[in-house]
């Protein structure tokens, strides 16, 4: 209901109050949904997390709790493992060739890289949205919506026309394409192709979105976009979003995970809070350094 | 202030002695690969004019229409003979190649990935002839000169073409439609045919197309294998290739003005493909 509400605000007002809106939101809200939906599933848990290219070590030791239904922001400086790490989340990183990953990532108990669970199935509950938009070339808007479902199987035809139109409401992209939804979902802008890609990793109803970098192939107004449907979607879903921007990692998570590079290129967690006190007040030396833009 | 720009002035407009060499020499090239160029293109241009002229006389209606032994003798079979043959071979090489070329695209191993492209590189570079030999040793003993015969030859020699462009043609597909597929949770072989392979889908036609033409083109397998007959007939194949060689070897002129004229059946063929696969082409660049 509130997405809904929300989803009429966006296509009503202009981009300017766009601006003023997202910089009014204050941290309060933020406050307030975390403790409504704390303990509904969808807790993330990892462990000693390592993952490598062949011999390199590109993410090292990482250990870290994500809450469930909130926003948890991966930031740090270029080739430090964000990617990497949030790849193995999925189990994406393993489909590289010579990339491997130890430790334990665990989602609401379940290790996700037991033998008994099916990478196949840990990236249906695990979705991924990524850096550049990429809509499928060769499908329409609905196509997009409805790829997961109908190359995945078990879900009726009645169902997926539902499900399309819901997921599209959702990713607030529903009223700009309802009367073009047959066309190549190539021909939108970027930033609706990136919330097609959103509607189109929401339709499979997975329980954590994976978000790498989503903004950073897009303009200022469609970030916001964006970034208000980031919020909305962390009321039902665990979100972990790596970026490179900072004022991003402070409007839209709750948390934030700070990570550097070690001598060895290796990257590892350097200090993990609330994003409000990691902003204004952070433990490490190093992240107020890089949060200050002294380095990185 | 007026003088500096009085030699600016002089700068521009004057050129120096070796400037102006350079300047001639920039002629001299200019014209020398401009006629190369032409040289190039001139065979071509011999070709279709020579061809043109020589068969002009023959190109009736009835020659597209008639087989050898009508009363006016027409080319008929050899048409009719040429796609049996090539579309029995695109149908038993396309999908063993496009197959292939997935394999190789999606799901093997960088080694297994390295053995293939050789011997893939090594078909390629088999000369036709070879192709025909082996044929002619193998399977002109069992079912003697037929086009069956012919067409494995064909086959041999499209196989690795269907292969390689197939192979290609998803090697261009992004890695991101892929990631987006498998980050849907769904399985890599359905990513490969419904994602990579729906992509990839006019390059790969594009493929199929030319190895089609190629076969259409082939001389040397089918003298070794199918021979020809000068009657219409299924799968008794007589080709174009067979009838411009037998035509021009006759002693007879109306028969080898009909070899001419074949031969620019063939060649508008083989055009009109090659015209085709550039139209797809660009249309795929583009969309």
């Amino acid at each position: 209901m509130a997405t809904e509400r929300r989803k009429t605000e966006n296509t009503t007002t202009g981009a300017k109050d766009e601006l003023a809106q997202a910089a009014a939101r204050p941290a309060a809200q933020a406050a307030k949904r975390t403790s409504a939906s704390e303990g509904d599933g969808g807790r993330l848990t990892l462990e000693n997390v390592s993952a490598r290219y062949g011999a390199f070590r590109a993410v090292k030791d990482v250990t870290l709790a994500v809450r469930p239904k909130s926003v948890t922001a991966l930031i740090g400086p270029s080739g430090c493992g964000k990617s990497t790490l949030i790849r193995t989340i999925n189990r994406m990183h393993e489909t590289l060739p010579g990339a491997t990953v130890s430790g334990s990532i665990s989602l609401d108990g379940v290790d996700l890289y037991s033998s008994d669970v099916d990478p196949v199935r840990a990236r249906r509950v695990v979705g991924m949205v990524f850096q550049k938009p990429n809509p499928f070339p060769t499908m329409s808007i609905s196509e997009n919506v409805s790829s997961g479902l109908r190359l995945t199987g078990g879900t009726s035809k009645s169902e997926i026309a539902g499900i399309v139109e819901d997921s599209l409401r959702r990713a607030a992209l529903w009223d700009e394409v309802k009367d073009k939804l047959n066309q190549p979902g190539t021909s939108l802008s970027g930033g609706q192709q990136q919330r097609l890609c959103i509607a189109r990793t929401i339709a499979v109803k997975p329980r954590v979105v994976l978000m790498d970098e989503p903004c950073s192939a897009l303009d200022p107004v469609a970030t916001l976009k964006i970034e208000e449907l980031i919020r909305d979607l962390a009321a039902e879903y665990t979100i972990v979003i790596v970026t490179h921007n900072m004022q991003q990692a402070s409007r839209v998570s709750d948390e934030t995970a700070f990570f550097s590079m070690d001598d060895d290129r290796a990257g590892y967690l350097v200090e993990t809070g609330p994003t409000a006190e990691m902003f204004t007040n952070p433990k490490q030396a190093l992240t107020e350094g890089y949060i200050q833009g002294r380095f990185g | 202030m007026s003088m500096q720009t009085g030699t600016i002035a002089k700068l521009l407009t004057q050129p120096t002695a070796g400037e102006r060499a350079r300047q001639r020499v920039n002629w001299t090239m200019r014209i020398l690969v401009g006629v190369a160029a032409f040289l190039a293109i001139l065979p071509l241009i011999a070709l279709i004019a020579f061809v043109l002229l020589q068969s002009a006389p023959f190109l009736v209606p009835s020659f597209f229409f008639n087989n050898p032994l009508d009363t006016s003798p027409g080319i008929l079979n050899a048409i009719v003979g040429s796609l049996q043959l090539t579309g029995l071979t695109v149908l038993i090489s396309g999908p063993i190649g496009i197959a292939g070329g997935v394999y190789l695209s999606e799901f093997a191993s960088p080694r297994v990935v390295a053995i293939g492209e050789t011997a893939i590189d090594v078909m390629l570079g088999v000369p036709s002839i070879v192709a025909g030999v082996f044929a002619y040793l193998i399977l002109v003993p069992v079912l003697g000169f037929s086009g069956w015969a012919a067409v494995v030859a064909l086959s041999i020699l499209t196989l690795p073409i269907m292969m390689r462009s197939t192979q290609e043609v998803l090697r261009l597909v992004p890695q991101a439609i892929r990631e987006a597929s498998l980050a849907l949770g769904v399985p890599v072989w359905k990513t490969a045919l419904f994602v990579s392979v729906r992509t990839a889908l006019p390059g790969i036609l594009t493929g199929v197309i030319l190895a089609f033409s190629r076969a259409l083109g082939e001389t040397a397998p089918l003298l070794m294998t199918a021979r020809g007959t000068n009657a219409e007939n299924w799968l008794d194949f007589s080709t174009t290739m067979n009838a411009i060689y037998q035509y021009s070897a006759a002693a007879d002129d109306l028969l080898i003005g009909q070899a001419w004229a074949t031969a620019l059946v063939l060649m508008a063929i083989a055009l009109t493909i090659n015209v085709l696969v550039r139209g797809r082409t660009v249309n795929s660049r583009t969309a």
